[in-house]
C-alpha cells in the first residue's frame, strides 16, 4: 500500500475543468516528482492534497485512510507538510522562531498562556539542526524578510521540515532560482531523500529528472504519463507535448 | 549555540512603569491636577493593553471593544444589586459576562480579518451599545446604572475600604499590575507566538497545524475578559454605569490610544498612549473646549507619518542616538 | 396588524431605505476605486446637512446686509440652492481626504480605516466647534412639506420629495458608472489598477474624481435627509454605519447589491418601527448576521478587497 494516494480527483472551478481523473500514488521513502507546464493543475493538485481546496469527487488516502476534504491544518497534523511556490513566511519572525513555532512541540504546548515559549533546550536544538541542515545557521537571529530571496526558499522547505513530517510536498522549489541556488537545492534534497517521503512540483525537467524516483506528468488537469525519469525520457507523449522546452 | 532571545519574567520596564504609577498619588495635586484623573488613566491604561491583544498582537482591527468594557460595567452594577455586594463575586461576574460577550462575537467573526473584521466589530459594539440604551429596565437606559458602590476590598482578615479615590487608585493599581503581568506572559507564551504567527500569515499558519479559527476566537475572549474586567474598575470609580462607553466613539477613542503610543511597536505603547490621552483632555481642555479637535489631528498625523506612535518615535530616536554614539571602526564595504 | 396600518411604515422604509441607498452607493464608489474604507463617509454626509442649514437658515459668515438680502429670498429658493450648493461646498472636504489617503494606497488597509476614522472625529469636532453641540432643524419649504390625505391616511409630501430625489440621484450615478466612459475607467480600474495603466488612464486623477463624487453623494443623502433627521454632531455616525452594513449586506463591487441593500435594510427598519418601534435599528444588525451567516460575501458580492 502506498504511503500516500490519490484517487480520481475532480475539481471544477464555476465551467473550467481543473482537475480530471487525477489519480497518483506516492510510495515511503521515495520521492515522487510532479511536472507539467505552467498552469496544468499541479499547484492546484497540491491544494487538493494538503485540504487547502475539497476535490469535487474522488479520495485521497493518507496509509489507507480517507482523508479527503479534510482541513489543512488537520492534515499538517497528520504529518504531511507543505512548501509553497510563493513565499509563505512569518516575515516579523526570526528565522529561528520562524522554525520553532513549526515544530510539533511548541504545537503541543500551543495552549500554554504562561509558560515561556522557547526556554526548551531540546526544542531550540531541533530548531538548530533544522536550519543547519537547511544551511541557515548563520542566520537564526536575523529577521525571516531581510533574508536575501535564496535564503527565504530554504526557510520556506525550513519551515515544511520543522512539522517532521512523514511525508514534505515541494511546491516548485526552484522557482526563482539561478543555477547556483538549484545546485544547492539538489545537494538539501539529495540530504533529504530517504528520510522522508518527498513529493516535489517542478517544471525544470532536469531538476527533477536527476532527483526523482518516479514522476508523473500533468497536463490539462490530467496525468498524462507516469513512470521512472528513465522510462519517461522514452515516452512519446512527454516529447510530443514539448515539455522539454519548457524551460 | 546561541539561545534565542527569551522574555524575562520581570522587566524593568515593567518595574519602572509599577513604580511611576505608584508615585502618582503622592505629587498629582501639587502639579494642579487630581486623584480622580489617575485612576482614570490607570483603568484605560489596562484596556488599552488588553485591546493590543487583538489590535497589535494578533493584527485583528476590532472597532467595537467598548461593548466588552460596557457589559463589564454594567454586570458589576447588576451583580452588586441582585447577586452579592462582595467585591470578588461582583467582578467575578464582570469578567464572566464579558467573556461570554467576547465568546458570542468571536463565534460570529473568528473567520474573518482587516476590514471585514472591522466593519463587523463595528456592527457588534452598536448592537451591545443599542441594546444598553434601549433596556431601561436592566441598564437604566441613557440615565444609567446609578448608585454603584465601591465595595470594600477583604483580604483574608483585612478589609481595605475603596471609597476614597487614593484608595480606589491604589487597588486599581494592583490590579492594573496582575494584568499587565499576565499579559506579558501570555505574549511570550506558545499561545501568545502563535497568535503572532497568525497575524504574519494565517495561511502558513494553517498549513504547519495551528486551527487558526480557535486562536483568534481566543484572543478575542481572553481581550474582552479583560476590558470586562477595566470596565467593572470603571464603573466603581464612577460608581454608576453608562452606555457612552459602548458608542462607537469610545471604541474608537481606544483605538486612538493604542495607536498614538505605539502599540503596534511596544508592549507597553497602549499605557503612554491612554495617559497622553487623558493628559491632553485635561490640559487641552483647560484652553479649549475642542481638544478633541487637536487630539484628532494629532492621531491623523500620527497615522500618517508614523503609525508606530510615541514609543516608535521614541525607538528611532534611540537607534539614531546609538548609531552616532558608535565610533564607525572599519569602513563598512560589505553590504548584507 | 393590517395592511393598511402598515402602509405608512412602509412607505417610510422605502424612503429611508432609498436615501441609504444613495449613502452606500457613494460609499461603495470609493470603496471599489480606491480599496479603501471612508469611514469619514458620514462626516461629509453630516457637513452636507450643516451647509444646507447654514444656507437655508441664511447663517453664513457674510456682511449683515447681504445676510438680510438672502434671507429676504423665499425659502424655496434657498432650499434649492442648498440642495445643489451643499454638494459643491463639502466637495473640497473630500478632495483634502483623498489627498491624505493616497499616503496609504498600497498599504495594509487598516492604516486607510484609520485614518479616515481619525478624519471623522476632527469633522465631527470641527463641527461641534462651528455650530455649537444642539440640534438643529433643516426648514422645509411649504410648497413640499405639509401632509395630505390618501386612502384615510395622513402622508407626509416631504417623504415623498425625499424618496423622489434619493431616486433620481441614483439614476444619474446609475447612467455614470454604467453608460459613460468614466463609468466604464471607474469599473475597469476598480478590477485592476494595473490594466487602467496600460490603457493610459490616468488613475490619481480617476481616484480624484471618483472621490469627488461619493463626497458629493454623501453631502447631497445630507441635505435630503436632514428634514427627517434632525440635524447633530453625531449624524454622521448614524449615517456611516448602516451605509457599510448594506455594502458587507449586499456585497461589495455591485450596484444593485447597494441598492437593493439599502431597500432592505431601510423596509426592515421601517417595518419593524411597526410592531417594535424602540428597537427598529437594531433590525438591520438582525438581518446583517443572518445575511453574512449564510453568504459571507453578501447578497451579491464577489471576492474583494474586504477579504485580504
Amino acid at each position: 500500500m502506498a504511503l500516500f494516494e490519490a484517487k480520481d480527483l475532480h475539481l471544477r472551478f464555476g465551467d473550467r475543468v481543473v482537475l480530471e481523473n487525477v489519480s497518483l500514488a506516492f510510495e515511503a521513502g521515495q520521492l515522487s516528482g510532479i511536472m507539467g507546464p505552467n498552469g496544468a493543475g499541479k499547484t492546484t493538485c497540491f491544494n487538493v492534497l494538503t485540504g487547502r481546496y475539497k476535490p469535487d469527487r474522488g479520495q485521497v488516502l493518507w496509509q489507507g485512510e480517507d482523508i479527503t476534504g479534510r482541513s489543512p491544518q488537520a492534515i499538517a497534523r497528520l504529518g504531511i507538510a507543505r512548501s509553497f511556490q510563493l513565499m509563505n513566511l512569518f516575515d516579523e519572525f526570526s528565522v529561528f522562531e520562524n522554525i520553532a513555532i513549526a515544530l510539533p512541540q511548541t504545537r503541543a504546548r500551543s495552549r500554554n498562556m504562561v509558560r515561556e515559549a522557547y526556554a526548551d533546550a531540546a526544542l531550540v536544538d531541533e530548531a538548530h539542526a533544522i536550519l543547519k541542515r537547511v544551511g541557515l545557521a548563520e542566520r537564526a537571529g536575523d529577521e525571516a524578510k531581510s533574508l536575501p530571496y535564496g535564503a527565504r526558499r530554504a526557510l520556506e522547505i525550513g519551515v515544511a521540515l520543522a512539522c517532521r513530517p512523514k511525508l514534505l510536498f515541494l511546491d516548485e522549489p526552484t522557482a526563482g532560482l539561478g543555477s547556483d541556488g538549484r545546485a544547492r537545492l539538489a545537494e538539501l534534497i539529495l540530504k533529504l531523500k530517504g528520510s522522508v517521503t518527498i513529493v516535489i512540483i517542478e517544471h525544470d525537467m532536469e531538476f527533477l529528472f536527476s532527483l526523482a524516483d518516479r514522476i508523473s506528468v500533468i497536463h490539462w488537469g490530467q496525468v498524462i504519463a507516469k513512470g521512472t525519469p528513465a522510462a519517461l525520457k522514452a515516452n512519446p507523449w512527454v516529447e510530443a507535448s514539448n515539455l522539454g522546452r519548457l524551460n | 549555540m546561541a539561545p534565542p532571545r527569551t522574555a524575562p519574567t520581570i522587566t524593568w520596564a515593567m518595574i519602572v512603569v509599577w513604580l511611576v504609577f505608584a508615585s502618582v498619588p503622592l505629587w498629582i495635586e501639587k502639579v494642579g491636577l487630581y486623584q480622580y484623573l489617575g485612576v482614570e488613566i490607570l483603568i484605560f491604561a489596562m484596556y488599552a493593553l488588553a485591546y493590543n491583544l487583538v489590535l497589535g498582537h494578533a493584527g485583528l482591527p476590532s472597532f467595537g471593544h467598548g461593548a466588552f468594557v460596557g457589559v463589564g460595567a454594567y454586570a458589576v452594577g447588576l451583580a452588586q444589586f441582585n447577586v452579592a455586594a462582595n467585591l470578588w463575586i461582583c467582578l467575578a461576574v464582570a469578567v464572566g459576562a464579558a467573556a461570554v460577550a467576547g465568546a458570542l462575537v468571536a463565534l460570529f467573526i473568528s473567520h474573518r480579518r482587516g476590514i471585514y473584521y472591522a466593519l463587523m466589530t463595528i456592527a457588534f459594539g452598536q448592537i451591545f451599545w443599542f441594546v444598553a440604551i434601549k433596556a431601561h429596565s436592566l441598564t437604566g437606559g441613557e440615565d444609567g446604572l446609578l448608585k454603584i458602590a465601591r465595595l470594600p476590598a477583604t483580604f483574608g482578615m483585612t478589609t481595605f475600604d475603596l471609597t476614597s479615590n487614593v484608595a480606589l487608585y491604589y487597588f486599581v493599581l494592583v490590579v492594573f499590575a496582575a494584568v499587565s503581568f499576565l499579559l506579558w506572559r501570555i505574549v511570550h507564551s506558545p499561545f501568545g507566538r502563535v497568535v503572532k504567527a497568525i497575524k504574519q500569515n494565517e495561511t502558513r499558519a494553517r498549513f504547519v497545524g495551528y486551527d487558526v479559527w480557535r486562536f483568534k476566537a481566543a484572543i478575542l475572549v481572553l481581550s474582552a475578559c479583560l476590558s470586562g474586567l477595566a470596565g467593572a474598575l470603571f464603573s466603581m470609580a464612577q460608581t454608576s454605569a453608562f452606555p457612552d462607553v459602548m458608542s462607537l466613539h469610545y471604541s474608537g477613542y481606544v483605538v486612538m490610544m493604542t495607536l498614538v503610543g505605539g502599540g503596534l511597536v511596544s508592549f507597553w505603547g497602549p499605557v503612554i498612549g491612554a495617559a497622553a490621552f487623558f493628559l491632553a483632555r485635561d490640559i487641552i481642555g483647560a484652553v479649549t473646549t475642542g481638544w478633541m479637535l487637536w487630539f484628532g489631528m494629532s492621531f491623523v498625523v500620527l497615522v500618517l507619518f508614523k503609525p508606530e506612535g510615541i514609543a516608535g518615535i521614541y525607538q528611532s530616536l534611540a537607534q539614531r542616538r546609538a548609531k552616532t554614539a558608535a565610533p564607525v571602526v572599519a569602513p563598512t564595504s560589505q553590504v548584507r | 396588524m393590517s395592511f393598511m396600518n402598515l402602509l405608512p411604515h412602509l412607505l417610510n422604509g422605502l424612503t429611508l431605505g432609498l436615501l441609504f441607498s444613495l449613502i452606500a452607493l457613494g460609499f461603495m464608489l470609493i470603496l471599489g476605486l480606491m480599496e479603501q474604507i471612508n469611514l469619514a463617509h458620514g462626516s461629509l454626509f453630516a457637513l452636507g446637512a450643516y451647509f444646507a442649514y447654514a444656507l437655508c437658515a441664511a447663517r453664513l459668515p457674510l456682511p449683515p446686509d447681504w445676510l438680510a438680502v438672502w434671507a429676504g429670498v423665499p425659502l424655496i429658493w434657498r432650499f434649492a440652492a442648498a440642495v445643489v450648493l451643499a454638494p459643491v461646498l463639502v466637495a473640497p472636504f473630500g478632495l483634502i481626504l483623498e489627498r491624505l489617503m493616497r499616503r496609504t494606497y498600497g498599504r495594509d488597509p487598516l492604516y486607510g480605516l484609520l485614518l479616515t476614522f481619525g478624519v471623522a472625529m476632527v469633522i465631527e469636532e470641527l463641527i461641534r466647534v462651528v455650530w455649537g453641540t444642539p440640534d438643529y432643524m433643516l426648514p422645509v419649504p411649504r410648497e413640499i412639506s405639509g401632509g395630505f390625505i390618501m386612502l384615510d391616511l395622513i402622508w407626509s409630501a416631504y417623504r415623498f420629495w425625499a424618496a423622489g430625489m434619493a431616486v433620481a440621484a441614483m439614476a444619474v450615478v446609475w447612467v455614470i458608472v454604467e453608460r459613460t466612459r468614466f463609468g466604464a475607467m471607474v469599473k475597469a480600474g476598480a478590477h485592476d489598477s494595473e490594466i487602467v495603466q496600460a490603457l493610459g488612464i490616468d488613475l490619481t486623477k480617476l481616484r480624484v474624481w471618483v472621490f469627488v463624487l461619493g463626497t458629493m453623494m454623501a453631502a447631497f443623502a445630507g441635505v435630503i435627509m436632514a428634514p427627517l433627521w434632525g440635524i447633530r454632531p453625531h449624524m454622521g455616525v448614524d449615517a456611516v454605519v448602516p451605509a457599510f452594513l448594506i455594502i458587507v449586506l449586499g456585497g461589495v463591487g455591485s450596484f444593485w447589491g447597494a441598492a437593493i441593500g439599502g431597500l432592505l435594510v431601510g423596509m426592515v427598519v421601517g417595518l419593524s418601527a411597526a410592531y417594535a418601534s424602540e428597537w427598529s435599528m437594531l433590525s438591520m444588525y438582525l438581518l446583517l448576521l443572518l445575511v453574512v451567516t449564510f453568504r459571507a460575501r453578501g447578497l451579491f458580492g464577489k471576492k474583494s478587497v474586504l477579504e485580504v
